[in-house]
């Protein structure tokens, strides 16, 4: 019988990546104390921006100029600009609408569904993740307004009382996208912003010019940090996350509606619920890597949005993509048992048909790829980290071509079958909905507190100077008496 | 109201008077199932709520601030007589197409022909028309046809034309010819016999490149007399086609040869008979897409194949030369006096008076061919075009005058007949459309189309066919019998006067014919004769080198005299599928021994001439030869019928008018873009074995496709039930809706009488109002036909090059689904189901998110992805910067709106459009019927009896494949149709309870 040796060799610094169950790693690195992160993150909305940003923000303001341009086109001329024909009669806009959705995704999750589990890490990241979120959303509800024929005419899918007492057709999906896209795009708007009012009142007091003075001072709403303040806003900010969460889950489910009700083989399968979310939170947590590698280095954010951030998005990712493939597989091995005809074809026709190519760059962008992730050096490297998150944005594209322009090209009637091919116009749409995205972005970076600088104060160890080091109290301590935390709501 | 009248009513304020509770009442009395309250009193939050909303919507929306088209209204003051406004009136009149002539009853609305019909009467139109006549219309209001004289490019008057006809008739005709196209009407040849009269010395020509010459010559070897044959397909059970497309556009019969065959089809269900047609072509034509027995072959091995059948005929069916020639003699043998053999143009004369000969010995001139007298055909149109061409070389001829056609585009190569007209001082071209022709003529003159002037001929079977003006000429045209008219030395011709005196003196049978369309009982009779007996010597075999070309009247736009007109270049081919264009047709196995591509461009050269040509490979081609459709690569031709597609008359010169040997291939490896509106033939292997899968092995089911063979069909009647998930009898649901009303419209498909002839898709688009797209547009597969005509191939697993496949037509349109995916989708609920099971469009509620299409497993919706309408055929959509649906008010032309269906809605961009059983015309008859059972005191809702209303494509089907009625109707043919074993739905396994059935394929092969 041999002796366990529990004398670990403990190193002096473990860093932040430590997976040493004796202590836990900081949230925040670095010699930081509210003072520091304060004036880390509101110097950023507060100097002359750098070149870089500059650089980024003209090109992401031409491509926005770029899409405005096609939509006016768009509009006066008809959506036959694009490449949509019979039948593949949904195309890139539709594409385009369930892959910014789906980004979308991911920051409401780490607001809403990481706070509710108590997942302290999410304060590093939550912010800017919230605000890819809102964007996201933008992009994606411009699509289908656009999309139809007579756009002019798309308020007609609101359910707004009228004289003709024409109502929407309540049985139709695309109606269920309306309120699914309308409730999620309006709850996190709150949730952002609720979050942020704390911040800004930050940005208010420290603003020296009479006009930033005035707007941070609107935007805060009169926050003065009084204890009713904290009291409230805590309370409201717990209902938003608690309304947020079965969001998450609901507004990919709808939009997966959209292809699992129609009948048409490749579409019509009941798994598209569940496979749409976790390809929602793959893609959404790919492009919060995106956003926040290059960021946390020119924003100067390392100790803050720490290397541990990164893996552990790195971690969500890997998981995800595993329910995703595990929903390929399925679908395939579905297509084969049902003994269906068209069914089978549909996958076979994936597969080997003309659009192979787009189905095996989806299968090695969402299943090869992101696989280095397994090994800590590539999750650790901002190369490997990179590679991955890029392999997922392209894959998760794809896969939404693959699903929409697949089925329809080849379904019932052979007289039918034919190929889709985007124009100009659907290509340089696709590149200004990013150009969207970015120019609202950019925007944010310069204005508005990128990090949610009170609450990562709360993980701080100084907001626990008799606790330890996550906040959980020490015996015989009352940890609610220094800081305003969710467990102390919990605890009454 | 119950309000009493006298009662009075007290009231302190607005809202006590709203609060009444009998007007409550009352109010929910006449809105059932509204809330009274919406109607009476708003509060205030209320109104508010709902001002603000509409004044954001109304911001947003661009509809507030709109300025709405003003139109004036006026009514007459003295209406003239007759009219009755807003109400169709239909008249008889004609059509006539290489001199034959085609009676049609043509609807006017307020004085604009919009609709044309076969006249019902009529013994061979019987109410049919084909796809041409359908679309004749749309070229009486093309704004790109001869608007005006211009003589020297510049403006004139029919008076300064008539001045300078008579300075050059002076000398009874001498140096002046007239180059006419092909004509058989009475009033012309009135006109030409007072000509002959007055001035002798005029020379009279006839040419129409898709002409008759060998038959013609073949029947006057035969019989010693040109004879026209007047086939009875429907008394025979045996018929063999050598090269001859019976049922195809050119045919100047096809109405009633398509008519006959199918009559011999139908029989099938009834007493389990049916005729065999045996096929022996060089491309696949329409009728051998629907052959029992087809031979791909080329002319010498047709020939070969017709001296075969001689001999064995002669030496009492003892004879063996293939396949195919043993099952034919064979059954001939049986059926002695129901056998027919038909050659076709291509075949020289001696193989034509050979047939005859092959006739006679079958017993069949009398009994399923009888033989009239052929009127004006005393030489071959090439031998006149020819001499006319020398006349004026030798300079005997210095005035041509051209009354229609287009010579310079489709005279024999070999004359250059632009040269010819070149060196004449003097011309004159009486056209429809400015063409090469008459770009070329110093006099260009205005044609007045069919259906606005005055005028007569003969139908194929010599009944006397009038035609009468139902439109003043929109461009000052005038009528190839005015022009004649006008050589005899009157100035302002009257076209009716010419008419009526070719005719009959009498006012009232004059009256009486011209509300007929025609002349009763003025058939031609049948001459009893046989063909000569003599031993026939054949032309010897052509050199076998190189390719054997086969020019091929087009389907689309016949000899290229209806290239501008954008329905026919965009009616797909129905073999082919091909818009837009022609292509130079290729056996697959040559074209893979080649090296040639769908799409190569190729240069195809006999001796000193070459044309370049794309390539189609075409299955059912026979190996070493080429078929080029002629009628392409007009260059002038107006905006849409100029450069499109490629011409192939310079190959076709005066010895091989019909076929041209010894042809050399090269590719020039340059591509060109095809545009057909189905590509599945030459796809990937896996859509290759699905198709496979769906339509079935030859003369087998497939799950979309059910067919079998006769002798299979007597054994198994019900053999269109069997397959997969065939019994959609036992539901876990109840039937979607409850369809209360005592219409139940449904419609029936009878795949066994379709011919693929594209009529009912032309008719369609006439009668719906649909646009035409263009090219890039069907490239991009956007065609708008609401219906399509499915065309697929079945070929033999040893046939890798699909040499003979098998082919179906499969008309496609909504199938108005009881149970409809395209319904429950919509989120505006746009598209809906109306009591009598119809899945109903709402157009102006449409927003376009095109989901219906998506969850349409037919794919039969079409998406107005621009403004069709509006947009030119050719070039981009451009950006419309008023409010959109004031485009077409703008942009559409002034001329071409004049053709629109008043009671069908002109889509707009943005919404979605299909096929509606014709609801306009529904709601037409019922509106009749209603009107007239209250005439007759009868108060009460009535049902619409059988034939009441018929859908466009319905009437115009030559072999009625199609039948619509009241499902509800036990006695309705449809209803019936629907209860026989071969009808079945496409698709019903997927439980979309289809109304439009389709009744399976039964094919009659030999084995």
């Amino acid at each position: 019988m041999t002796t366990l040796d529990l004398q670990y060799d403990t190193p002096a610094n473990p860093g932040n990546l430590t997976d040493d169950p004796r202590q836990r790693a900081p949230l925040v690195t670095g010699d930081n104390d509210f003072t520091s992160v304060t004036n880390k993150v509101a110097r950023l909305a507060e100097k002359w921006p750098d070149l870089w940003w500059w650089v980024a923000f003209f090109i992401a303001l031409n491509l926005f100029g770029l899409l405005q341009v096609l939509i006016g086109y768009l509009v006066l001329t008809g959506v036959g600009v694009w490449g949509n024909n019979q039948p593949v009669s949904w195309g890139f806009p539709i594409i385009n609408f369930v892959f910014w959705v789906g980004i979308g995704h991911a920051g409401t999750l780490i607001s809403a569904i990481l706070y509710l589990f108590r997942q302290n890490w999410r304060t590093g990241i939550n912010r800017f993740a919230e605000a890819m979120t809102i964007f996201a959303v933008m992009c994606a509800g411009m699509f289908p307004g656009i999309h139809v024929g007579r756009p002019w005419l798309a308020y007609w899918l609101f359910p707004i009382p009228n004289q003709m007492d024409a109502w929407p057709q309540f049985r139709s999906p695309l109606l269920w996208d309306v309120f699914a896209v309308g409730t999620y795009a309006t709850v996190s708007l709150l949730f952002w912003y609720v979050g942020m009012v704390p911040d800004l009142a930050t940005l208010r007091d420290r603003a020296t010019n009479r006009l930033s003075q005035i707007a941070y001072g609107i935007l805060s709403l009169g926050w003065c940090g009084s204890s009713r303040h904290w009291h409230r806003f805590e309370r409201a900010y717990l209902i938003l996350a608690a309304l947020a969460t079965p969001l998450v889950l609901s507004v990919h489910s709808v939009v997966s509606f959209d292809f699992a009700v129609a009948q048409l083989p490749g579409w019509h399968s009941t798994i598209f619920p569940p496979y749409f979310v976790a390809g929602a939170i793959y893609g959404g947590f790919a492009m919060v890597i995106t956003l926040a590698v290059p960021a946390r280095k020119l924003f100067g954010l390392e100790e803050i949005i720490t290397e541990r951030h990164i893996d552990n998005a790195c971690r969500v990712m890997l998981g995800t993509g595993m329910i995703v493939f595990y929903a390929y597989s399925t679908e395939f091995f579905i297509a084969w048992y049902s003994g269906e005809h068209y069914e089978r074809f549909v996958f076979l026709n994936r597969a080997t048909g003309p659009y192979a190519w787009a189905f095996w760059t989806m299968i090695f962008c969402n299943l090869i790829g992101p696989q280095v992730l397994w090994f800590r050096q590539a999750r650790h490297h901002w190369l490997g980290v990179m590679f991955a998150a890029m392999c997922v944005n392209v894959g998760m594209w794809f896969e939404r071509f693959v699903i929409v322009i697949t089925s329809l090209h080849r379904d019932f009637l052979p007289s039918s079958w034919a190929m889709f091919h985007p124009t100009w116009v659907d290509l340089g749409m696709l590149a200004g909905s990013f150009g969207l995205f970015f120019t609202f972005f950019l925007l944010f970076c310069k204005f508005l507190p990128v990090i949610a600088m009170a609450e990562v104060k709360t993980v701080m160890p100084q907001a626990h100077a008799h606790s330890g080091e996550h906040g959980e109290a020490l015996p015989g301590e009352d940890a609610a008496d220094y800081r305003p935390d969710p467990h102390w709501v919990e605890r009454r | 109201m119950t309000r009493k009248p006298h009662q009075r009513e007290y009231w302190r304020s607005l809202s006590e008077l709203a609060d009444d509770p009998r007007l409550l009442e009352a109010i929910n009395d006449e809105f059932d199932g509204y809330d009274p309250q919406e109607f009476t009193g708003v509060s205030r939050r209320s109104f508010v709520k709902l001002m603000a909303a509409s004044m954001a919507l109304a911001g947003i929306s661009l509809t507030g601030c709109r300025r709405w088209p003003q139109q004036k209204i006026a009514p007459y003051t003295l209406r003239p007589a007759g009219r009755e406004p807003n109400t169709r009136q239909q008249y008889a009149t004609m059509l006539a197409r290489s001199g034959i002539a085609h009676s049609l009853l043509v609807s006017t609305f307020e004085g604009r022909p919009i609709k044309v019909e076969g006249n019902p009467q009529h013994p061979i139109a019987q109410g049919r028309t084909d796809a041409l006549a359908q679309a004749s219309i749309l070229e009486l209001y093309d704004p790109f046809r001869s608007r005006g004289l211009e003589h020297q490019d510049e403006r004139a008057t029919w008076a300064d034309f008539a001045d300078w006809l008579k300075q050059r008739m002076q000398q009874r005709g001498r140096g002046v010819a007239v180059l006419c196209e092909a004509n058989d009407s009475p009033a012309l040849a009135a006109i030409r016999r007072k000509l002959d009269q007055d001035s002798p010395d005029l020379n009279w020509y006839t040419w129409d490149p898709l002409h008759r010459d060998n038959a013609t010559a073949g029947s006057r070897a035969a019989f010693g007399k040109t004879l026209r044959p007047q086939y009875h397909l429907d008394k025979a059970k045996v018929i063999v086609s050598l090269d001859a497309d019976l049922l195809g556009a050119t045919d100047p019969a096809m109405l009633r040869h398509a008519r006959d065959w199918a009559a011999g089809r139908r029989s099938a269900d009834s007493d389990g008979q049916m005729n065999r047609l045996y096929v022996a072509e060089s491309s696949l034509t329409l009728t051998g897409s629907v052959a029992d027995e087809r031979h791909p072959a080329t002319l010498a091995q047709i020939i070969e194949l017709t001296q075969a059948i001689k001999s064995t005929v002669d030496s009492n069916f003892e004879f063996r030369f293939s396949e195919f020639g043993l099952h034919l003699v064979g059954d001939m043998n049986i059926h002695h006096g129901e056998s027919l053999v038909i050659a076709g143009e291509s075949l020289p004369p001696q193989v034509h008076h050979l047939v005859w000969q092959i006739n006679h010995a079958l017993g069949a001139i009398g009994n399923t061919v009888t033989l009239t007298t052929e009127p004006d055909y005393e030489l071959p149109y090439t031998q006149q075009i020819a001499d006319l061409v020398s006349k004026i070389n030798g300079n005997l001829v210095d005035t041509l005058i051209i009354i229609g056609g287009n010579p310079v585009y489709d005279a024999p190569a070999d004359l250059d007949f632009a040269a010819a007209l070149g060196k004449l001082k003097q011309s004159a071209h009486l056209s429809l459309y400015p063409n090469e022709t008459s770009a070329l003529c110093t006099w260009r003159l205005p044609r007045a189309h069919d259906f606005e002037a005055w005028g007569d001929g003969r139908s194929w079977d010599g009944v006397h066919c009038l035609r009468q003006p139902l439109i003043y000429p929109l461009f000052d045209g005038r009528s190839e019998i005015q022009l004649a008219a006008m050589l005899t030395g009157d100035a302002e011709p009257d076209g009716e006067k010419l008419v009526k005196e070719a005719l009959t003196e009498d006012d009232a049978a004059w009256r009486s014919c011209v509300r007929a369309g025609f002349v009763e009982g003025s058939q031609a009779k049948a001459v009893d004769t046989g063909p000569r007996a003599d031993a026939i010597v054949l032309p010897p075999s052509a050199k076998t080198e190189g390719f054997e070309l086969h020019f091929a009247g087009d389907i689309s736009v016949y000899d290229g005299r209806h290239a501008a007109n954008a329905w026919m270049q965009e009616t797909p081919d129905p073999l082919s599928k091909l818009t837009w264009d022609n292509a130079a047709l290729l056996n697959i196995a040559d074209a893979r021994k080649l090296g040639i591509e769908q799409g190569d461009v190729l240069k195809i050269s006999v001796g000193q001439a070459s044309i370049e040509i794309a390539a189609y490979l075409m299955p059912g081609q026979a190996a070493g030869t080429i078929t080029l459709p002629l009628g392409y690569g007009r260059k002038v031709a107006g905006e849409v019928g100029a450069d499109v597609g490629f011409d192939v008359y310079p190959l076709r010169d005066t010895a091989g008018q019909a076929v041209a040997h010894g042809a050399k291939v090269e590719n020039t490896h340059r591509r060109y873009k095809l545009a057909m509106t189905s590509e599945h033939y030459l796809i990937d292997g896996i859509g290759a074995r699905a198709t496979r899968q769906r339509l079935g092995e030859p003369h087998q089911s497939g799950l979309l496709l059910k067919e079998t063979t006769l002798d299979e069909y007597r054994r198994d009647p019900h053999f269109a039930e069997r397959g997969e998930h065939g019994d959609v009898h036992l539901q876990m649901f109840e039937a979607p809706s409850q369809f209360n009303d005592p219409h139940a419209w449904g419609m029936s498909i009878d795949l066994n009488a379709c011919t693929g002839c594209g009529a009912c898709v032309v008719a369609c688009q006439s009668e719906n109002n649909i646009p035409v797209v263009g090219k890039d547009q069907v490239l991009m597969h956007r065609q708008m036909q609401w219906l399509r005509i499915d065309r697929y191939f079945k070929t033999d697993e040893k046939d890798e090059h699909a040499e003979n496949p098998e082919v179906v037509h499969m008309p496609m349109m909504c199938q108005q689904c009881e149970n409809a995916p395209c319904e429950q989708v919509c989120p505006v609920g746009a598209t809906t189901h109306d009591a009598e099971g119809l899945n109903v469009m709402v157009y102006n509620r449409c927003i376009g998110t095109r989901y219906c299409s998506n969850n349409c497993p037919y794919k039969v919706r079409r998406f107005n992805y621009f403004d069709f309408h509006s947009k030119p055929v050719r070039g981009l959509a451009k950006p419309w910067l008023g409010i959109p649906d004031q485009q077409q008010l703008v942009q559409v032309d002034q001329i071409k709106r004049l053709l629109f269906n008043p009671d069908v809605t002109v889509r707009m961009r943005g919404v979605m459009e299909k096929c509606t059983y014709c609801v306009q015309r529904i709601a037409a008859a019922k509106t009749e019927h209603r009107i007239e059972a209250v005439k007759a005191g009868d108060h009460k809702h009535r049902v619409l009896p059988e034939g009441a209303v018929q859908t466009a494509c319905q009437q115009v089907c030559p072999t009625q494949a199609i039948t619509f009625g009241n499902l509800n109707d036990p006695k309705a043919k449809v209803t019936q149709q629907h209860k026989t074993p071969r009808a079945y739905g496409v698709l019903a396994e997927m439980n979309t309870r289809p109304r439009t059935k389709y009744l399976a394929l039964v094919r009659n092969p030999n084995i």
